[in-house]
């Protein structure tokens, strides 16, 4: 027994195996090449959102302030602009905990040069823009360094390190092999096809040249040439689309919200697409389920206005079949539709405006916009050329969207390319703003920069820094920073050169 | 391999063992001088190992294996002789040769005697630290509804701060002894159960951002009928013997077994019931709709006048039905005793559906076959039941109760579902557009999870006596439970968010698994007349495994049958598991002068799987106790006195695979998601230390008539593995490192006195007071401030440098900086800052008074408790508000509070708002509602028990060796609770919709909570029979 004791004694003090029990078998401690796509693939869901994030982040902010669509629900109050502090915070977490960290370790992983070095930084750009654009100055040049403290940036610097980024990318993928793919089956929107990813970088490149082309005509001029001259997107195949997964929580945010039916079309778009008599409004939205009719809620409704049985949901347009079917009983969502990134219409629209700027888009303001919109129709399945003739030389215009409120027409604007500049501005403007649906975040960055389309005003806001008749500019930023940044917080909220409020214009923003 | 150890504690170690092992050859009999033989009251067998002092010359010796002694005396000399389990007894030296002395065995619960670490019996006296001794009815009689013997201690443990999570049968418990110790830790103390910790962890704590099901823990396992007596050690004194999970305190149970020459059947049976006690006070005068007008399709109470129905919320909960039934039979001769015990509990929880079933089997056998070796094999298997846990906190069921409209009657709500014609399933009907809540009744018909655990644990130790002062104890220990939990949710229901087509359905399996192999020699000799030694030597090896995964099938080919073969998607999910190892040596010394003036010593070194090489810690103790009333002079009604000290180091390990960053494995599109790990790792961990001090007092007057037990005490833990969020920036949302001071101090008075002894009537009272301070001496040098949990909603619970452990944070209403004044903005509404103190979850002191009255054959107990200070934020009121069914809410209904407070620009308000603009403004729907406007003080005075009992006269029962009838209730009513925080002007302070005591959970995250159900009173009727 004893000699029991003393085996047992020798045997406590063996830490032999110590370092292999403290390893965690279900997950990796070691990156190497063999991660690194699986790295970027989850890097792209992130940056896009997946369904977890999409609801707060997207539906419940952007999508309603570039009124696409409308809350037909209480339970949020961001529609009457009454912002909800968490899910700021939630964005950051996409951009920075969920996609840059990745990429990061793929820059950091993959020789200079490389094609998947590029992806990875044309993916950063993607995830970005999108966070500065609604924020303002960001944490950005020091993101993903693991630092206790990280200083905000300058929009302009953010913005300059875009056009670097996309620059260098593009001139690395164009330097590759030709028929090199790059990540092949785990590059979610491409497959790994080069040509397609060069034309998405010049694209984002445009779209953030046309973003600045207020604030820096000169620049943006640059930018957007050089990005035509390059390459952008010129038919749907080139269009950017994500795909999407029923298996962990993969699934398109859009089609998830849909299924919940907690919004509607907003009035705003319901006047333009029914005063034009658009063939996209049956694809974009479908009937109500009660009355079956295109039915519409106009943005910022009261508690009491939403117990309206006109103002409820199922008397209300939701979002078209491709995101969501109703079987009668249930609303089914499609989960597994891919999910829309960019797409050519939007080069087309982008390139409309910069040829009125007076710059070589190799082709004329006129010619652009309509190809743009053939473009949009052919991606939505409107492929009857009459129809689109008509549509392109349409005279209609925007109408009331015959809602709760009896609102009137939101504009006066009609297809057909106008004679004067400022009104084929505001046509470019609703034509890419209907062709890039439902992307809100873009819808509501350009919105903000350009004006257009002309919207209603929310019916109430509950915020006090946005009186009624204004619209919301910009998102605070997270609490989150005040407890683990506050420091540089208060570097950036110099920076951005007003109140850390919802009513502050970002940097392109400027009349 | 022999991990390096450093020099110093290799040095202090060897000291120590070199002491102990020096001492041991030396022993000597005293010469005879008087023989003599000690045997037992009981059964005359003879006693070995009694202490023999002759009091006139301070000469001791002991007797041998046969009860023989022989010592120094002269006739006239006085002759002492004790055995710990045994009444001392003193005699005159005579002129016979031989004496004969019997020694009268002691109850094990009379508090001479404790079980302290590893099941070592100490008498009391010779303790440095402090502890309190709870007999089995403390637990047994008036029982939690929880069915969580932790629950039951409530009130009755000097400093215990116990929470009991609020998630129906099963709750998990959480128990604090002396202040929150460490930021991301684990602060609960440990649960020893014979000799052996027993695991009471629970899965991860709900912390009210979204649904959740609560959870259940280990104690919730535990047999109340099996325990024989409860010890609790406050301090981290056990920490050298059980290692650093005691830092916190322990829990020792020890568990009843057979014994020599009795053969008895005991039968616990009762029967209770519970009923809702405290539901908040709703509205009856408006109904449906917003802005006083009527509309279709609306949840809100906002509506005009309308006819109401009063108890539409009251009427969901059930009076549920609890029986306990437990049959035990234990007895044994010399050589062999055993005890087995069978106890059935079904505990019914209030929300439909709800309900524990527990079986537990335990077997025991002791031997004693071979000469000076005893064995101890010991058998439980546990099979627990929880069906329907309920769904708490933000879309939980109660949160779907609370807000259901005011004129809706119960027809209405039973109408929740409606067919679908397609495939003849039900699906969900609701009143509102909600795409958030589900009506009550559908979730608890409609939605079920379940969960059913089996758990052994195992026991098995041989004790051998080497020489009379040298035993050697081995023993191996297991603990394995198998939880297996199941989901099932009809297609439609939205409240659990993702319910694809054809409805959800998953499984759950986690295992854990716990072994330790212990070596422990134990000894004791005196060193000369007057100083003894007992001292302990051991090692051990602990391993501890946990594995678990979930198979999901969200979305049902054949819709509504809930079986995994159904899936369209089958998914695995949360696949997770650790491994841990523990390696520690120990060493305990006590020595004891003329058995009044102890000195204690120990030391233990760790090697543990979770830290870097060379893995190793290492802590000591040292503590002084002396008998004052038997040194100093005392007065004759001193009955007893005792003075101590101790000061105790305790180490802490972290959890697994901290040290390395990860990256983790997801499904998704495409081949799926490989990303790294949130958390930042710590490649350089280091082990917490907990450093503290204790000092107490223990006094008994008049023969043990009125006596007092004040211990004061101070601990100091450092190296905290703080979970502190580094800027999202970063790439990560939080870091561990190792940081921060946090210092408790505080103290504990027992007080007991018997005013009345009488033959027929007797009254004994006993209060319990304890208050604890906490501050955070030090954090960070890059952060001052850490947070408990990510979850903001309501309050943030955090940890500020400066100031004290459990702060709550969130938006307040702001007040002008001059006048002092709330403000308004430009609509009259109030105006908010964010991240301001709310409150801190701690009380701040604690106060538990119980009487026994005993008349003839009655005798009747009360336990009244007082919980004062500290706060909680209630999401639960924030939906109340929001939905306007909050009675408060009928006051300006019509409009016209102008709120006492100053607009921006510092001029008095004139805005006039209503009820709706004023709470659905600072209610944020219910999900978000700004702190201040919901933040309560947790104060309170309850009647938490009361009971009758009636012992029968057994002179005409025969058959019995006892009976007792007694009817009990718990939770009867509250003397005092406290209010909002907040006096709104022209609202006044409002009344805390839920018990003020309420919990999500039993972890780190108090001082909030959401959609918790209403508290219960229980009504019981409990019969007592031995056979």
């Amino acid at each position: 027994m004893l000699y029991g004791a003393l085996l047992g004694l020798s045997l406590i003090s063996c830490t032999k195996d110590f370092d292999q029990i403290n390893t965690d078998p279900n997950n990796i401690t070691v990156i190497t090449q063999r991660e690194l796509p699986f790295m970027f693939a989850k890097a792209q869901s992130s940056a896009a959102m997946n369904r977890s994030f999409y609801q707060t982040v997207q539906n419940l902010g952007a999508d309603l302030y570039a009124q696409y669509f409308a809350l037909t629900t209480n339970s949020f109050s961001t529609d009457r602009y009454l912002l909800t502090p968490d899910w700021q915070r939630r964005f950051w977490t996409v951009v920075y905990v969920d996609t840059a960290p990745q990429l990061k370790s793929i820059m950091d992983n993959t020789e200079v040069g490389s094609g998947e070095g590029a992806l990875a930084n044309i993916m950063w750009v993607y995830a970005f823009h999108r966070l500065t654009d609604h924020f303002g100055p960001i944490p950005y040049f020091a993101a993903a360094e693991a630092r206790d403290v990280i200083p905000y940036d300058p929009m302009d610097k953010i913005y300059s390190d875009f056009f670097t980024r996309l620059t260098i990318a593009v001139d690395q993928l164009k330097a590759l092999p030709a028929g090199t793919t790059v990540f092949q089956d785990y590059d979610l929107m491409y497959n790994g096809n080069v040509e397609n990813w060069i034309r998405f970088a010049n694209s984002m490149r445009l779209r953030l040249a046309l973003r600045i082309s207020k604030i820096d005509p000169i620049k943006a001029r640059a930018e957007a040439e050089a990005a035509v001259a390059a390459g952008v997107m010129e038919s749907n195949g080139q269009n950017a689309t994500m795909l999407k997964s029923l298996s962990g929580n993969d699934t398109n945010g859009l089609s998830q919200v849909a299924v919940w039916n907690e919004f509607s079309m907003s009035s705003t778009i319901a006047s333009y697409l029914k005063g034009y008599e658009d063939p996209r409004l049956g694809i974009y939205f479908q009937p109500s389920l009660t009355g079956k009719a295109f039915n519409s809620v106009r943005n910022g409704a009261t508690a009491t206005d939403l117990g309206q049985p006109r103002n409820q949901s199922r008397a209300n347009s939701n979002v078209g079949t491709y995101w969501v079917r109703y079987n009668g009983e249930v609303l089914e969502g499609n989960f597994t539709q891919n999910f829309h990134i960019m797409c050519a219409a939007e080069s087309f629209m982008l390139r409309a405006e910069g040829a009125l700027n007076g710059w070589n888009m190799d082709g004329t303001a006129r010619t652009l916009y309509e190809q743009g919109i053939r473009l949009s129709m052919a991606q939505w399945g409107v492929n009857d050329e009459s129809i689109i003739n008509n549509y392109v030389s349409s005279t209609h215009k925007p109408k009331a969207p015959g809602d709760y409120h009896n609102s009137v027409a939101v504009a006066q604007t009609p297809v057909k390319w106008g004679s004067i500049e400022a009104e084929q501005r505001e046509q470019i403007g609703v034509q890419k703003w209907l062709a890039i649906y439902p992307n809100g975040m873009e819808a509501w960055a350009e919105y903000r920069r350009t004006g257009y389309p002309k919207m209603y005003t929310v019916l109430k806001s509950d915020n006090p820094d946005l009186p009624g008749g204004t619209f919301i500019k910009r998102l605070p930023y997270p609490l989150t920073e005040v407890t683990d940044n506050l420091a540089e917080l208060t570097k950036g909220r110099a920076l951005l050169g007003g109140a850390d409020n919802a009513a502050t214009k970002l940097w392109w923003d400027v009349d | 391999m022999i991990a390096r150890i450093d020099s110093k504690r290799l040095f202090f170690l060897g000291l120590l063992s070199c002491f102990l092992f020096f001492y041991i050859g030396r022993v000597q009999a005293q010469q005879v001088a008087r023989t003599g033989k000690v045997t037992s009251a009981t059964d005359q067998k003879p006693l070995a190992g009694v202490t023999v002092l002759n009091l006139s010359t301070q000469l001791a010796g002991h007797t041998d294996q046969d009860g023989n002694f022989s010592i120094k005396a002269a006739a006239g000399d006085r002759l002492k002789f004790s055995l710990i389990g045994y009444k001392s007894a003193e005699l005159p030296v005579t002129t016979a040769t031989a004496l004969t002395v019997s020694l009268t065995q002691e109850n094990f619960t009379i508090d001479e005697v404790v079980v302290t670490a590893l099941g070592i019996k100490r008498e009391t006296r010779g303790l440095t630290y402090a502890t309190q001794q709870i007999s089995s009815s403390a637990v047994n009689d008036a029982r939690d509804n929880s069915g969580n013997i932790m629950s039951s201690l409530t009130g009755k443990v000097a400093g215990a701060v116990i929470t009991t999570a609020s998630s129906g049968p099963g709750a998990s418990a959480r128990v604090v002894l002396r202040g929150n110790k460490s930021i991301s830790g684990n602060n609960n103390a440990l649960i020893v159960v014979d000799g052996v910790p027993y695991d009471n962890s629970s899965a991860q704590q709900a912390t009210g951002t979204t649904y959740n099901y609560g959870t259940s823990d280990g104690a919730a396992n535990i047999n109340p009928d099996d325990v024989e007596s409860i010890n609790v050690l406050k301090g981290p004194s056990a920490a050298a013997l059980y290692g650093s999970r005691a830092a916190n305190g322990a829990i020792l149970i020890t568990t009843k077994q057979g014994k020599t020459g009795r053969y008895t059947i005991d039968y616990n049976g009762s029967a209770f019931f519970d009923q809702v006690n405290l539901l908040t006070q709703f509205q009856n005068t408006y109904g449906r709709g917003n802005g006083g007008v009527s509309g279709s399709n609306i949840g809100e109470s906002w509506g005009p006048q309308a006819q109401t129905y009063k108890n539409n919320v009251k009427d969901f909960y059930e009076n549920s039905a609890t029986f306990n039934n437990s049959i035990s039979t234990y007895g044994g001769t010399e050589k062999l005793q055993g005890y087995v015990s069978y106890a059935n509990n079904k505990i019914g929880g209030i929300i439909p559906g709800n309900a524990l079933k527990r079986n537990s089997l335990n077997l025991r056998v002791n031997t004693a076959f071979i000469p000076k070796l005893k064995t101890d094999v010991k058998l439980n298997y546990v099979n627990q039941k929880i069906d329907n846990r309920p769904r708490l906190g933000d879309m939980g069921i109660p949160v779907e109760a609370y807000i259901i409209p005011r004129d809706m009657d119960k027809n209405e709500l039973l109408d929740y579902e409606t067919i679908d014609p397609n495939t003849g399933q039900p699906l969900r009907k609701y009143w509102s557009g909600s795409a958030i809540y589900d009506n009550p009744y559908w979730s608890t018909n409609r939605t079920s999870v379940n969960e059913v655990r089996d758990r052994i644990t195992a026991l098995g130790s041989a004790t051998y006596q080497l020489t009379d002062w040298l035993s050697i104890m081995g023993r191996y220990s297991f603990d394995k439970y198998l939880d297996n939990t199941d989901g099932s949710f009809f297609a439609s229901t939205v409240s659990v968010g993702d319910v694809r087509k054809g409805g959800k359905y998953y499984e759950i399996n986690a295992r854990y698994q716990e072994s330790n192999l212990d070596f422990l020699v134990n000894g004791k000799n005196p060193l000369t007349e007057r100083l003894a030694i007992t001292y302990n030597l051991g090692a051990s090896a602990l391993r501890r495994k946990y594995s678990s995964f979930q198979n999901m099938a969200n979305g049902l080919s054949i819709p509504n049958e809930f079986s995994l073969k159904m899936a369209t998607t089958p998914e695995f999910l949360a696949i997770a598991g650790y491994e841990r190892r523990l390696n520690s040596i120990y060493a305990s010394a006590q020595f004891a002068f003329d058995n009044t003036i102890f000195l204690d010593m120990t030391a233990r070194n760790d090697w543990t799987s979770t830290l870097k090489a060379p893995h190793s810690y290492f802590y000591p103790s040292i503590g002084l106790s002396a008998i004052v009333n038997e040194l100093l002079h005392m007065p004759s009604w001193v009955t007893f006195g005792k003075i101590r000290a101790s000061y105790t180091q305790v180490g802490n390990d972290a959890d697994p695979y901290l040290l390395r960053q990860l990256y983790s494995f997801g499904l998704g599109a495409g081949n799926g998601f490989i990303s790294r790990s949130p958390i930042k790792a710590i490649p350089d961990l280091k082990p917490e230390l907990t450093k503290s001090f204790e000092a107490g007092l223990d006094m008994k007057f008049f023969e043990n008539r009125l006596g007092f037990d004040l211990t004061l005490y101070k601990s100091n833990t450092v190296n905290q593995l703080l979970f502190l969020g580094l800027p999202m920036a970063s790439g990560y949302s939080r870091q561990y490192i190792n940081a921060g001071d946090i210092e408790n101090g505080g103290f504990e008075l027992q007080l007991t006195a018997t005013p009345i002894k009488r033959e027929r009537f007797s009254w004994e009272t006993s209060l319990n007071l304890s208050a604890n301070t906490n501050k955070i001496i030090a954090l960070h040098d890059k952060t001052k401030r850490a947070n408990i949990t990510d979850n903001n909603r309501y309050a943030t619970v955090v940890v500020n440098e400066g100031e004290k452990y459990g702060d709550l944070y969130g938006y307040a209403w702001k007040r002008d900086q001059q006048s002092g004044k709330f403000m308004v903005d430009d609509n009259g509404l109030p105006l908010v800052e964010a991240n301001q103190k709310l409150g801190n979850f701690n009380p701040k002191a604690l106060l538990g008074w119980s009487n026994s009255f005993s008349y003839r054959r009655f005798t009747l107990n009360t336990l009244v408790d007082a919980r004062i200070g500290g706060e909680i934020v209630s999401g639960t009121s924030a939906y109340l508000a929001a939905f306007g069914v909050a009675d408060y809410t009928t006051m300006y209904r019509e409009g016209g509070l102008i709120l006492d407070a100053v607009d921006l620009n510092g001029a008095a308000n004139t805005k006039a708002i209503s009820a709706q603009q004023l709470w659905t403004s600072v209610s944020q729907n219910g999900r978000d509602g700004w702190g201040e406007f919901f933040t309560y003080d947790m104060t309170n005075v309850r009647l938490r028990e009361l009971s009758i009992a009636y012992r029968f006269d057994l002179k005409k029962m025969a058959a019995f060796k006892n009976a007792q009838l007694s009817l009990t209730g718990r939770n009867l009513f509250f003397f005092y609770r406290g209010k909002s925080k907040l006096d709104i002007p022209g609202i006044g302070k409002t009344n805390n919709p839920i018990d003020p005591e309420a919990a999500l959970g039993a972890g780190n995250y108090q001082g909030v909570e959401v959609g918790l159900p209403p508290a219960v009173r229980t009504f019981g009727v409990n019969l007592k029979l031995t056979f």
